[in-house]
């Protein structure tokens, strides 16, 4: 490739990364600010950093017992929609059965479904069961949305498998639930490992549905952040303090799964 | 019209090196075929030939004009690939008629070449499919038609029937050499198949890791190959190669005394072809006997694996010799003109 | 004679008598209990005048008043279908030009790409609050970055804020959406270059074609299945939008951003007007349901073709 062309596609590349990552730093800096700092008419680009923020909004303002909810509601989120959509998921693999493209029609459209038209009817219906303002039903309603995640994704790790590998199991003496378990799963293990994650993140970045659903003890992290933008004067630095915290972690998982990203954000229509 | 590799190396990112100090000359209108096995940097000299890859040194010479930097486009070359690389959202007329498109051919020009070029390949009946409704064969035909349809002055073709069934193979290549004799177009033909080179090719490059080992005609080939790797590699069942030396005038190996009056003494190994090995049943002056280990028919001819001691070889004769029972006792004659005498070390053959 | 068998037990003798099935029953009860029973109840709601702040509003049948009321009486719901619109296909158009032209560019012109593609893909993994925050602080009218930078070089008046500018907020609240997911458009047409085969694109070099027409006449058509796809999956989710924008503007100013998923917040949320809220949230559903009937029809396609 002719010179200049590299130079301006470098050129290129450098603007947009700029572009795209500066936002982030920007946030990543005002959780270091002072007040004084954060508010100054000109950016401050270089200051000396406080570390006020973090302590205070954690410890001080009770923030700490939502980065735990936020914790327990997608790990147990994940651990539900893999027990329930991972055996499903193999059952779309493998198996043939009348209506099965449809019913796999289905999971996408759950999957699809705008969280406002769904989350009008849960908060009925968990009110009337008396589950609001719990984790249960948070959790409960981010396992339906990341449920069909899994099936899609999984589906597709376990088509991945040649069949053979199925064959030469059986022939070698497990049933089939034994090659399931013992054959089948440990080979989609690391696609099983992406799944989880991208369940996770998904379901600790949630935002209406925790919303809607929970209003004091059981707040996330998403739910709270906006609590604290006031109309009479926010603390950036401490929202920017929570901010981090709610988004350092999935930036560590996204260089993680980076390599199965695309097949569970386009439903295994593609894959990375 | 002269083509010409000159000092052609090819070296890949991963330190692969494909071609090494490759040279070849040959004119314009000749069937060419590039043979070796896999490795051998056959489709590497075809790439870089058709401009799809770049030598790492080296040129590529077309009439005298060096063409190594021109892109693909404008060296007036075509190609055949292996898995024919049709255009799956196009329908057959549009595959075959899309070189004269891009090169901004007249639409009723372009009418008329693909028509043309569609009954040279009997594929008229097929214009309107898809290429995933073609079978091997029709695709084959479809590939080649457009490679052939603009005209080109050379046209590539890497493995073009690898793809297809054995039956199918054999009546292509005779279309192959038709297409060749009507249109006189240069065709160099990669394959790693020797039946494919010998049948096809007026001259045949034989390369071997990167370097051409020997370029000639088939019969030259056959008859005088310029190494062992060249008499082992052509010729099926391969070359019987027996290692010795000579000293008076007589070769000496293990299980075998020969005599052959105007060799030079030294280490040697000499090479018969089996097609080439006389048989008796019983013994003249001079034979060694040979037991028979197996036979196999492949008719009109058989094939006998025949050892004596240590030294094993094989014959291939006529089928009416099936009546041998294996361990039977034969006898062999290596007529002088038939054999080969390569340089022990090198593998060069002696002249 | 008699050989253990590895892994029996209840669940290997259910497998092995072929009702395998059976283990969707798990995922079906969930979804039907939790989504499938919950919308029918609120289908059921969206007859009824059941409303939170209205006393005597407690769920009498009112057949289909409120379909009536949406279609007839309510042109703040057509209004924010409109804003919706517009976002929808200034957002999809934007991020499937750069998006794509950017894959481009990391396809031919870059070697090692996988690191600069995690880092990419950063804004689009960010919890979308902590995106609306970010750029809230970034365009905050008196000491936001980015507005100051803008108003530096003159392109903003220093009366004016993006955020609290009547005609600028919507393509505001647009360029953070673009964004926030332009990477997303990148991803998938890198992969889908990726995927392609190599062999269409050198015997389109060898029969003579110039770089734009290979692009013309290979690379657009054989990614055409991914380009559905992508347009149609940014679709449905520009469509859902609602936590970027409802911390960026709640909406406003005014309704100037207000989206449909804000509005079917607003007429649930805070006016408590269930029965009437059950038709909006209903019409959001009944467009993506569409939307993602031709998405699957789209994938489907993908998968019979040579992309995989």
């Amino acid at each position: 490739m002719r010179k200049p062309w590299r130079m301006a596609a470098l050129a290129t590349l450098v603007a947009v990364l700029v572009i795209s990552l500066t936002p982030y730093l920007w946030l990543f800096m005002t959780s270091f600010k002072t007040r004084l700092d954060a508010l100054a008419d000109a950016p401050v680009w270089l200051f000396t950093p406080t570390f006020e923020h973090y302590p205070m909004v954690f410890l001080d303002k009770g923030y700490l017992p939502m980065v735990g909810n936020s914790l327990i509601v997608a790990g147990v989120t994940t651990a539900l929609s893999l027990a329930i959509g991972v055996p499903a998921a193999y059952v779309f693999a493998r198996h043939d059965f009348a209506g099965k493209e449809d019913l796999f029609f289905f999971f996408l459209t759950t999957r699809m479904a705008p969280p406002i038209s769904v989350v009008v009817p849960m908060f009925l219906f968990f009110g009337y069961v008396g589950l609001i303002d719990t984790r249960t039903s948070v959790i409960l309603a981010h396992s339906t949305f990341n449920l069909s995640l899994v099936v899609w994704m999984m589906r597709g790790f376990f088509a991945d498998i040649p069949r053979e590998i199925d064959e030469a199991a059986q022939m070698d003496g497990h049933t089939r639930a034994g090659m399931f378990l013992r054959v089948l799963l440990p080979l989609a293990a690391p696609g099983m490992a992406a799944t989880a994650v991208l369940c996770f993140i998904l379901s600790w970045n949630e935002f209406l549905y925790a919303l809607i659903l929970v209003a004091f003890e059981s707040r996330t992290l998403t739910v709270g952040i906006p609590g604290l933008v006031t109309p009479h004067g926010t603390l950036w630095g401490q929202v920017a303090a929570v901010a981090m915290v709610a988004t350092l972690p999935i930036v560590v998982f996204t260089f993680l799964v980076q390599r199965h990203l695309v097949r569970g954000l386009t439903f295994g229509a593609v894959k990375g | 019209m002269a083509v010409a590799f000159r000092n052609v190396t090819k070296v890949f990112p991963d330190g692969t090196v494909a071609l090494d100090g490759f040279n070849l000359d040959f004119e314009t209108g000749e069937f060419v075929v590039l043979l070796g096995p896999s490795g051998s940097g056959k489709t590497t000299a075809c790439r870089i030939l058709a401009g799809l890859e770049p030598a790492t040194s080296g040129r590529i010479e077309v009439g005298g004009r060096d063409i190594t930097d021109l892109p693909p486009r404008e060296r007036g070359m075509s190609m055949v690939f292996q898995n024919y690389a049709l255009y799956a959202h196009k329908s057959v007329y549009d595959n075959i008629a899309y070189p004269l498109r891009v090169r901004g051919v007249p639409k009723q020009r372009i009418e008329g070449r693909v028509r043309d070029t569609a009954r040279l390949l009997q594929i008229d009946e097929l214009m309107g499919r898809r290429p995933g409704q073609l079978s091997g064969g029709q695709a084959q035909r479809v590939a080649v038609a457009r490679a052939l349809v603009w005209q080109p002055e050379i046209c590539l073709m890497d493995e073009p029937l690898s793809n297809l069934d054995a039956i199918l193979r054999l009546q292509t290549r005779t279309e192959l050499k038709r297409l060749h004799a009507e249109l006189k177009t240069t065709f160099v033909f990669v394959t790693h198949d020797q039946e494919e080179a010998m049948t096809l090719g007026n001259r045949i490059a034989v390369l071997k890791d990167g370097r051409l080992v020997q370029f000639d005609t088939p019969r030259e080939i056959y008859h005088r190959p310029a190494s062992r790797f060249v008499a082992e590699f052509i010729g099926r069942p391969a070359m019987n190669i027996i290692e010795g030396s000579v000293a008076g005038g007589v070769f000496r190996a293990e299980g075998l005394d020969l005599a052959v009056p105007d060799r030079s003494d030294g280490t040697a190994a000499l090479g018969i072809r089996p097609e080439h090995i006389l048989l008796h049943r019983s013994p003249r002056d001079g034979m060694q006997p040979f037991h028979l280990d197996v036979k196999e028919l492949v008719e009109p001819d058989i094939l006998l694996f025949l050892s004596s001691g240590p030294l094993s070889l094989v014959v291939r004769s006529k089928a009416d010799l099936a009546n041998l029972d294996d361990g039977a006792e034969v006898y062999l004659e290596l007529p002088r003109d038939r054999l080969h005498f390569f340089d022990a070390e090198t593998g060069l053959r002696r002249p | 004679m008699n050989f253990p068998r590895v892994g029996n037990g209840i669940l290997g003798g259910v497998l092995d008598r072929g009702v395998g099935p059976l283990f969707l029953v798990p995922a079906l009860l969930m979804l039907v209990v939790l989504l499938v029973g919950p919308f029918l109840y609120m289908v059921g709601v969206s007859f009824t005048d059941l409303s939170f702040a209205l006393p005597g509003h407690d769920g009498n049948f009112v057949g289909f008043e409120n379909y009536r009321r949406l279609m007839r009486e309510d042109p703040v719901f057509w209004q924010s279908f409109g804003t919706t619109l517009v976002f929808v296909f200034g957002v999809v158009s934007v991020e499937f030009g750069l998006g794509f032209a950017l894959a481009l560019l990391l396809f031919y012109h870059v070697q090692r790409r996988r690191f600069v593609l995690t880092l990419l893909l950063i804004p689009m993994m960010l919890a979308p609050v902590a995106v609306g925050l970010m750029w809230k602080l970034m365009l905050h009218g008196e000491f936001g970055m980015l507005t100051h930078y803008l108003r530096e070089l003159g392109l903003l008046d220093p009366q004016t804020a993006l955020l609290g500018n009547h005609d600028l907020v919507l393509p505001t609240v647009m360029l953070v959406d673009v964004w926030e997911w332009t990477p997303f458009v990148t991803l998938v047409f890198l992969a889908g270059l990726l995927s392609l085969p190599r062999e269409p694109f050198e015997a389109a070099v060898m029969d003579g074609a110039r770089p734009w027409q290979v692009f013309r006449d290979i690379t657009v058509p054989l990614l055409r299945p991914i380009i559905a796809l992508v347009l149609l999956l940014r679709g449905i989710d520009a469509f859902k939008e609602f936590d970027k924008v409802f911390i960026l503007t709640g909406g406003g100013p005014g309704t100037a951003t207000e989206l449909i998923s804000i509005y079917a917040w607003r007429v649930n949320f805070r006016n408590w007007d269930l029965g009437y809220g059950a038709v909006c949230a209903f019409m959001v559903y009944l467009v993506v349901l569409i939307l993602c009937a031709v998405s699957y029809k789209a994938i489907y396609w993908t998968e019979g073709r040579a992309v995989k």
